[in-house]
C-alpha cells in the first residue's frame, strides 16, 4: 500500500478577513507538517495559510529581549517574567484579540479583569465608532445570506471590497447568483461612493465621487431631500444636485438595497455621527422600499471580539477595569488615546500589531513601557516586545470559533500542526492567568 | 518639485494585505506599503520618473516613500499612502473622543527629495523606539 504524503482537509475556514470564507480547501504534507496548495482563497487567504508554515518570519520558542538582543528561554520562564510585569503593573493594557478565536478572547477578559487593567480590541482604531453609533440608533441589518439572495441594489460607501474583502462580491454582494436574483451580476445594481475612482467603482454601475471627510453633508443632503426638501445649493460634498436627485430615484425604486459601509466613514472626520446618519438614511429608505446595512469588518474574528467582550462585561471595547467593575468610555479607555495621554504602564498585545497601526506618536508611548507581544510571526510590534510568546494559527493550527460580519459564529478548523513550541492563544492566556493569580496571591 | 494642499488618503490595498501575511519586515512590504500613489495629472507636474522618493508632510509628521501613478484615479488633489507604518507618521492621532484616530482627509504636502532613503518597517518603528 502507499503511504499518504498529502492530506486535503475541505471546507476549511479562512482566517483572514470579516468575510470569513468557508470554502477552501488545503493540501496539507503530513510527514513534514507543511501547507502545500490552498484552493478558492483569495491571495491574501492564500499567502497567510502558507506563512503559517516554519520560516526565518516565524517565532517558535519563547524569546527575552536581553541586552538589546532576544534570547530563547523556557514557557515557564517566560510566563513567569511576563506575569511579573503585569502583576506589578498599575495601568496594564491588554489589546487586540481581533485575529484569534473566541475562546482565547474569553481569557483574555477573564486576565483583564483579574488585572484591574484596561481591556480594548482592534475595533478601537476601525470599526468602534460603528459600535457607538449602533448603540445610539439601533442598525436594521441582516445575514449576508439574505443579501445574495435578494438584494438588487448593493452600495459600498466608504469601502473598497476589490482590496480588503476580495472574494466578498463573488459569495455575497455583486456576482453571485442568488435565488430571486437568478442572473447575479446583471440582476443587481452597484454604487460605490468614494473619494477615490478604485478598482470596486471601476466596475460598479455608478459611482459617487464625494470629497474626502464630506460624507456626512452629503448623507444629510440625501436625508432632506428624500423628505421632499428643495436644497438651496448647486452642490453637495463636490456631487451635483441632479445627481442626487437621480440616486435618490434608484434608492427609491430597488426592491431590496443594502448599504455596505467601511473605513471611509469611520476614520473619517465626524466618525460616528456619519454612522448614525447612515443607519439613519437606511431606516428611512424603508419608508419606500426594504434597506438594510452592514459594516465591512476588517479582521476576521474582530465581530467575535466585540460579542465575547459584550457578553463577558456589558461593552464591545474600550474597557477599564480598574475599579473592580467594567466601565466603558471610548475616548478615554480607547488604546491611542490612552496611549497619547501616556497613562498606561505595560502592555500585552494578542495576534495584534499596533506598532504598525497606530499613529506614530502613540507608538512612542507604547515603547516607553514593558511590551509583551503573543504573535505567531515577525511583527514591528513584536521586535520591539521586551518578551515574545509564540503562538499557533487560530483557524490553521487550531480550533475555534469566529464570528462573521453578519454575527454568524462558524467553527474554524485546524489544518495542520503548529511549528516548534508554540502553543496556541487560549493555552498562553490561560498560563499567564494562574502564573498572576499566584502572584496576585489569589 | 513639490504640490501642496494635498489630501491625504490612507486604507488598504491587495498588495499591502498580501505583504502584511507574508512578513511584515520584508523588503516586500516597502514595495506595498512604503509608496505614495499620486492622481495622474498631478504627477505630470512633478516631472520626475515613477519610484523616485517623496517626503510627504502634514501637520502630525513626515514620512519618505516611493511615488508611483495611482490605479484609482482619476483623483486630483488627493494622494493615497496604503495603511501601514509609513502612514501612520502621518495621521491625525485626533479620535475626537470616539476612539478612532482620523486616519484618512490629512492636509498634506509632497516634495520630490534628491537624497532621502525609504526606510523599511522595522528601521521606521525603530525611529519611534529611539525618540
Amino acid at each position: 500500500m502507499v503511504e499518504k504524503k498529502i492530506n486535503t482537509v475541505y471546507d476549511v475556514v479562512c482566517p483572514f478577513c470579516g468575510t470569513l470564507c468557508d470554502d477552501l480547501e488545503v493540501d496539507v504534507n503530513i510527514k513534514e507538517n507543511l501547507v502545500v496548495e490552498v484552493r478558492n482563497a483569495c491571495q491574501i487567504g492564500t499567502k497567510k495559510f502558507f506563512s503559517s508554515n516554519p520560516s526565518p518570519h516565524r517565532y517558535e520558542k519563547p524569546l527575552i529581549k536581553d541586552n538589546g538582543t532576544f534570547k530563547e528561554v523556557s514557557w515557564d520562564e517566560a510566563i513567569d517574567i511576563a506575569a511579573d510585569i503585569l502583576a506589578k503593573s498599575k495601568r496594564p493594557l491588554l489589546y487586540g484579540f481581533a485575529s484569534t478565536e473566541c475562546e482565547a478572547q474569553s481569557k483574555g477578559v477573564e486576565l483583564a479583569e483579574t488585572l484591574g487593567g484596561i481591556l480594548d480590541n482592534t475595533a478601537s482604531v476601525c470599526h468602534g465608532p460603528t459600535l457607538l453609533a449602533e448603540q445610539d440608533v439601533g442598525v436594521p441589518t441582516s445575514t449576508l445570506g439574505e443579501y445574495k439572495n435578494r438584494a438588487d441594489l448593493i452600495i459600498f460607501w466608504g469601502s473598497n471590497p476589490v482590496h480588503a474583502h476580495p472574494r466578498h462580491l463573488g459569495r455575497y454582494s455583486q456576482f453571485v447568483r442568488g435565488y430571486f436574483r437568478k442572473d447575479g451580476r446583471n440582476d443587481r445594481f452597484i454604487i460605490v461612493v468614494d473619494p477615490r475612482n478604485t478598482h470596486t467603482a471601476q466596475i460598479a454601475d455608478l459611482h459617487i465621487q464625494v470629497n474626502p471627510n464630506e460624507d456626512y453633508e452629503l448623507m444629510n443632503g440625501i436625508r432632506a431631500m428624500l423628505r421632499g426638501v428643495e436644497l438651496d445649493a448647486k452642490m453637495i460634498s463636490g456631487i451635483p444636485i441632479e445627481k442626487i436627485k437621480e440616486l435618490i430615484k434608484i434608492l427609491k425604486e430597488c426592491k431590496y438595497g443594502v448599504i455596505f459601509f467601511g473605513m471611509g466613514l469611520t476614520q473619517s472626520l465626524a466618525h460616528h455621527r456619519n454612522i448614525d446618519t447612515a443607519i439613519c438614511l437606511t431606516r428611512e429608505l424603508n419608508d419606500y422600499t426594504k434597506f438594510l446595512i452592514t459594516p465591512m469588518r476588517g479582521h476576521y474574528n474582530i465581530t467575535g471580539a466585540n460579542t465575547v467582550f459584550t457578553w463577558n462585561t456589558g461593552y464591545g471595547y474600550s474597557i477599564d477595569f480598574s475599579r473592580g467593575y467594567p466601565r466603558y468610555n471610548p475616548g478615554e479607555f480607547s488604546s491611542v488615546d490612552l496611549l497619547m495621554r501616556d497613562e498606561i504602564d505595560a502592555s500585552l498585545i494578542v495576534a495584534s500589531d499596533p506598532a504598525s497601526n497606530f499613529p506614530a506618536a502613540s507608538v512612542k508611548n507604547l515603547f516607553k513601557h514593558p511590551l509583551i507581544s503573543v504573535e505567531p510571526h515577525h511583527t514591528p510590534t513584536s521586535e520591539n516586545a521586551d518578551i515574545i510568546l509564540p503562538a499557533a494559527f487560530a483557524g490553521i493550527e487550531c480550533e475555534g470559533t469566529a464570528y462573521r460580519m453578519d454575527h454568524v459564529p462558524i467553527r474554524l478548523r485546524k489544518v495542520k500542526d503548529a511549528p516548534g513550541e508554540c502553543l496556541t492563544d487560549r493555552e498562553i492566556l490561560e498560563k499567564l492567568i494562574l502564573k498572576v493569580k499566584e502572584k496576585l496571591g489569589e | 518639485m513639490s504640490l501642496e494642499n494635498l489630501i491625504l488618503l490612507t486604507g488598504r490595498t491587495i498588495n499591502q494585505g498580501v505583504a502584511l501575511e507574508g512578513g511584515k519586515t520584508t523588503k516586500e512590504n516597502v514595495r506595498a506599503a512604503g509608496i505614495c500613489a499620486i492622481d495622474k495629472d498631478d504627477f505630470k507636474k512633478l516631472d520626475s520618473i515613477v519610484g523616485t522618493p517623496v517626503k510627504i508632510t502634514t501637520d502630525f509628521g513626515e514620512v519618505v516613500v516611493y511615488s508611483t501613478i495611482s490605479e484609482e484615479g482619476p483623483h486630483p488633489g488627493i494622494i493615497f499612502i496604503p495603511m501601514g507604518p509609513w502612514a501612520n507618521q502621518l495621521v491625525n492621532p485626533d479620535s475626537q473622543s470616539c476612539g478612532t484616530p482620523t486616519y484618512k482627509g490629512m492636509k498634506a504636502k509632497l516634495e520630490i527629495i534628491q537624497t532621502g532613503k525609504v526606510l523599511d518597517a522595522l528601521e521606521l518603528i525603530k525611529t519611534l523606539k529611539e525618540a
